[in-house]
């Protein structure tokens, strides 16, 4: 009979697939089954059976591997290398321990900082349209050459500019305008929530993402708010509540909420959480008059999203000539407008008063591009401590491995070879590290993130490029200190190897020992920069401001009521018997908030105008605050509106000398940029009296100088009180506290108790400091302790080296001390000639970084010399160990060989 | 103690080797397993089988003859090795040893 045949194809994809010495014989099973299923079954179900079985045979452990028809060498090579690799790491424990620690050190550092600098950089770019957005800042000179720059516009230069401006494609306008009682009415529980007002474009031109809503319409129609899901959360306690009312308290109508936002990110210069529709404000006659003719009032922040290739410098010249052809300026006064990149909000506003920042507002996250530079230099500056100190051990190991080398090179290695194993091994190094790193971080970043006030994920989708970034930089490093060692180890002479001469100190010697400087340089600098940091902080938090800030309760005013009910309110509290003194004010000193300014000039004087500060106060000001009255006399009883006190500052400018009731005059057209337009019945002129000065005290951050200010009375047309400030006994805080909420409340109880304590606040100028501080001092820490690893190494290894020699001096009659010193010289030495390098550039650092303190510390001797010491005493430690080790040893043990 | 890996596949595998004695290859491994134990074993899984076996020592080959039926491909005869003997003695014990163990009870309630 003549045998069927089966199907070719599947034969041959069989012969394709299965490894050559397993086919014979099982395609031998597979046509024997075939021929008698065939018998069997016939043709086709047999056909079909043999395919499934040949398809079951695909599987691996069957199917020939890729590799056989690959060049043995390459794969071949690299697989030896790792295996190599693997195993010199594993002999020599110590060593490779010192290096992945070192490594790991620096990368956490490195990762960590690297996070934050990310963030601080990437701040505002979730826009899609961010590269295209601007704000617009106006810079203001006044006749006498006082110059400001405010980062908000009048209401008409948002007006459309796209009837006038070609290459602008939407503007959008918003006002902060201060804290109202926002109600659910199904539900009443009052919330004081920060309101902005924003018109219709806010969610066009930004595209905060939407939970709920459409923003082409969201903000369009008046009495709409969008909310975000926070304070959806805070009122409802959830966040599907679209269309639904919200009442305020001094609005006749509910408003609507037409779109909820999704939470602000942590890296965003938006903080409010509810936007206003503007065009509630339209049929209130008075603003729209208002509004209509307003060019220069710096009362709104407006943002620009030009066309693509749109010039940021034509549009803002355009801007100020369209500003110039609607407003006619005082003669002397220069006003100019220019575009700010979105992206530079955050960290290139430095100088730029945030003029649409009302009373009682959130500040918003403002950088510091100083601390950011230096973060970024010194999260580059410890991976390369860590990379210095890798490639320090290794050279240092080279003469133990001399003969491995030497024995590579005789069977045919080419230095090509060579430097492949040295980098493999490297490779290996980093990879441990770069994986124990990651774990670390990922352990220390929900504490990081509450230190730092962040909201960082490990792997989230922005982060992605961070962290490609972060391990390509990081792998670069490691090759790079890896590939110097791998060439240095690679291009000794094998014959001179294989005779077991020892590595001289030669060339390489002296390059690891200015890496060692360099580290220690490093180090040091860090050391002293934490110690003057450290310094300042604490000076600044201890210096006396010229007031008390201490045991101060400060009670936010926030409802009517509690305004023009104040002397009750401040009756019923001085009862309390742990109060010891009460006092209303517009501000405080020390307040974050800006400061109302306003321009004047002394009655009868020069036309030349003056800007100073106001504060709004009673007659109990100065005693609550302990603030001194040089001359003249404090606000009496009776009505004092039109008196003021002013302080020393504003009298030098003013040349006021005595107080004799003479008075200013605040020309009602020239008041400041950041007036708050609340009494604005008062047309004419105000023209107070001077009724004595005050000592300068420190009423805005340190960084600042004292400027001129002006202390009105708190029923003054420029500005109604928002505090009271109650001075109390150290007993009992929590009772006292209670009993002042009663008192409020008992005011009006729709009066939420808002309330800091003076000194916390005026902490808060100075967190970024403390921040810095910290971070710096662990990064300064960490960079000690790797560079002492690396020290470590480097003394375990001279140490090694010189056992015989320490052997036969022993013999010889040398005593542990100076064994001790003959190891350690070198090294002190060598941390002696970083400290003289580390000084200078620590001093320059730190004298630069000080000046953006008005009132600041010097940089005295006693901190280098202090840090020195440090970096000293604990290199010398470090080394000290292996000496004593090396100099305890039995010489017997060490000779015995010879 | 885990001495031998032997999965309860393997195992068969190697038992069936055995009972064959001397004629054991692929056809006939296979025709065994099914008719003996009334399962189907595919030709993948059982060349899989002894491949594993054979790399860890419990079997060994040595090629045939070619015949006729098979076009002149070999067949390649399977032995168990004296280890492969060993292997399947510690695990008949260590079966046993489990039965000793078990409690009468458990076995009549079965």
């Amino acid at each position: 009979m003549k045998s069927v045949e089966p199907p070719r194809f599947i034969l041959r994809f069989l012969e394709w697939f299965c490894k050559p010495e397993y086919h014979a014989d099982i395609e031998g099973d597979l046509l024997e089954i075939y021929d008698r299923r065939v018998e069997h079954w016939g043709r086709n179900r047999a056909n079909l059976h043999l395919c499934k079985d040949v398809l079951f045979l695909f599987r691996p452990g069957i199917i020939r591997s890729a590799k056989i028809h690959q060049p043995l060498t390459s794969n071949g090579m690299i697989k030896s290398y790792f295996l190599m690799g693997w195993r010199n790491l594993w002999k020599n424990k110590l060593y490779s321990t010192l290096n992945v620690l070192g490594l790991t050190f620096g990368m956490v550092c490195f990762l960590l900082i690297g996070l934050y600098v990310y963030d601080e950089l990437n701040f505002d770019t979730q826009h899609s349209n961010a590269e295209r957005i601007y704000r617009v800042i106006t810079h203001e000179k006044s006749p006498n050459n006082e110059a400001t720059t405010v980062a908000a516009a009048g209401y008409m230069v948002a007006e459309d500019p796209t009837q006038t401006f070609a290459n602008v494609e939407r503007t959008t306008r918003m006002q902060r305008i201060g804290r109202a009682n926002l109600v659910d009415p199904e539900n009443p529980v009052n919330v004081q929530e920060a309101i902005t007002v924003a018109d219709e474009y806010l969610l066009q031109v930004f595209d905060f993402p939407l939970l709920e809503g459409d923003r082409r319409t969201a903000l369009k129609e008046p009495n709409s708010i969008a909310i975000t899901e926070e304070l959806a959360m805070r009122i409802f306690g959830r966040t599907d509540v679209i269309n639904k009312n919200l009442q305020f308290s001094h609005m006749d109508n509910p408003v609507k909420i037409t779109a909820i936002l999704k939470n602000h990110p942590k890296n965003s210069s938006f903080t409010f959480t509810s936007v206003l529709s503007e065009s509630t404000r339209y049929s209130n006659e008075e603003f729209m008059r208002e509004a209509l003719s307003d060019w220069t009032s710096q009362n709104y922040t407006v943002y620009a999203l030009l066309k693509p290739d749109a010039n940021a410098d034509s549009v803002s010249s355009k801007i100020t000539r369209l500003v110039h052809a609607n407003v006619t300026l005082e003669p002397g006064t220069k006003l100019s407008y220019n575009l700010q990149p979105l992206k530079d909000v955050h960290l290139k506003s430095d100088g730029i008063i945030d003029g649409a920042r009302n009373a009682n507002v959130d500040p918003i996250p403002q950088g510091n591009p100083v601390y950011v530079t230096v973060f970024l230099f010194t999260a580059i500056l410890v991976l390369l401590i860590a990379g210095i100190n890798y490639s320090n051990l290794t050279t240092a190991r080279a003469s133990s491995r001399l003969k491995e080398i030497g024995v590579r090179k005789v069977i045919g290695a080419v230095p090509g070879n060579l430097i492949g194993q040295f980098l493999v091994e490297s490779f290996i190094t980093i990879v441990i590290a770069f994986g124990v790193a990651v774990l670390i971080v990922a352990v220390l970043l929900p504490s990081f993130n509450e230190f730092a006030n962040k909201k960082f994920l490990l792997f989230s989708s922005v982060g992605l490029g961070f962290w490609a970034a972060a391990a390509g930089l990081i792998i670069a490093m490691g090759l790079l200190s890896g590939g110097y060692a791998a060439l240095l180890l690679s291009y000794f002479k094998p014959v001179s190897l294989l005779k077991g001469l020892v590595l001289k100190s030669g060339s390489d010697f002296s390059v690891r020992k200015a890496l060692v400087v360099l580290q220690f340089t490093i180090s040091t600098v860090m050391i002293i920069g934490t110690i003057v940091l450290f310094r300042q902080v604490h000076f600044l938090n201890e210096s006396n401001l010229g007031f008390n800030k201490d045991l101060m309760v400060v009670i936010d005013v926030n409802v009517g009521k509690a305004r023009s009910n104040f002397d009750w309110v401040k009756n019923e509290m001085s009862k309390i018997a742990a109060v010891e003194q009460v006092t209303v004010t517009s501000h405080v000193p020390g307040d974050w908030k800006t400061l109302v300014r306003v321009k004047l000039k002394k009655e009868g004087g020069s036309d030349q105008l003056h800007t100073a500060y106001v504060i709004g106060a009673d007659k109990d000001f100065l005693a609550t605050y302990g603030i001194e009255l040089l001359k003249g006399r404090n606000f009496g009883n009776k009505n004092d509106t039109s008196a003021v006190l002013i302080n020393e500052a504003a009298a030098k400018i003013l040349g006021i000398t005595h107080v004799s009731n003479e008075a200013v005059e605040i020309p009602q057209s020239a008041r400041g940029s950041s007036f708050a337009p609340v009494y604005d019945d008062i047309n004419a002129s105000f023209k107070p009296r001077v009724v004595g000065i005050v000592k300068d005290f420190h009423f805005q951050s340190l960084r600042a100088k004292i400027e001129p200010l002006i202390i009105a009375y708190h029923d003054n047309p420029i500005y109604p009180i928002d505090y009271y400030s109650v001075k109390i006994q150290p007993q009992n805080i929590q009772a006292t506290l209670e009993k002042l909420k009663a008192v409020m409340v008992a005011n009006d109880e729709r009066e939420p108790f808002e309330y800091h304590f003076l000194d916390e606040q005026l902490a808060r100028f100075y967190i970024e400091d403390q921040r810095s501080q910290t971070i710096l001092g662990w990064v300064a820490l960490a960079s000690v302790v790797i560079a002492c690893l690396g020290l470590f190494g480097l003394a375990t290894y001279s140490a090694q080296q010189r056992l015989k020699e320490i052997g036969v001096r022993k013999v010889l009659g040398a005593n542990l001390l100076s064994i001790m010193a003959l190891l350690s010289k070198d090294f002190v030495k060598l941390v002696l000639i970083a400290c003289c390098f580390a000084f200078p550039v620590a001093w320059f650092g730190a004298n630069w970084w000080l000046q953006e303190y008005a009132y600041h510390i010097d940089a005295e001797w006693w901190i280098f010399a202090l840090a020195g010491v440090i970096t000293t005493g604990i290199a010398l430690l470090t080394v000290s160990y292996q000496a004593i080790k090396a100099a305890l040893m039995t010489p017997v043990k060490t000779l015995r060989s010879e | 103690m885990k001495r031998f890996q032997l999965g309860e596949f393997e195992e068969i595998v190697l038992l069936t080797v055995g009972v064959l004695h001397g004629n054991a290859y692929g056809v006939t491994i296979k025709d065994e397993i099914e008719q003996r134990l009334n399962r189907e074993v595919s030709v993948g899984s059982l060349q899989i089988t002894l491949r594993r076996l054979e790399s860890k020592g419990f079997l060994k080959s040595t090629p045939g003859d070619s015949t006729e039926s098979r076009r002149g491909r070999p067949k390649l005869f399977f032995e168990v090795t004296a280890y492969g003997k060993k292997a399947l003695d510690y695990c008949k014990e260590s079966r046993d040893e489990l039965w000793k163990a078990l409690p009468q009870m458990v076995l009549n309630l079965k």
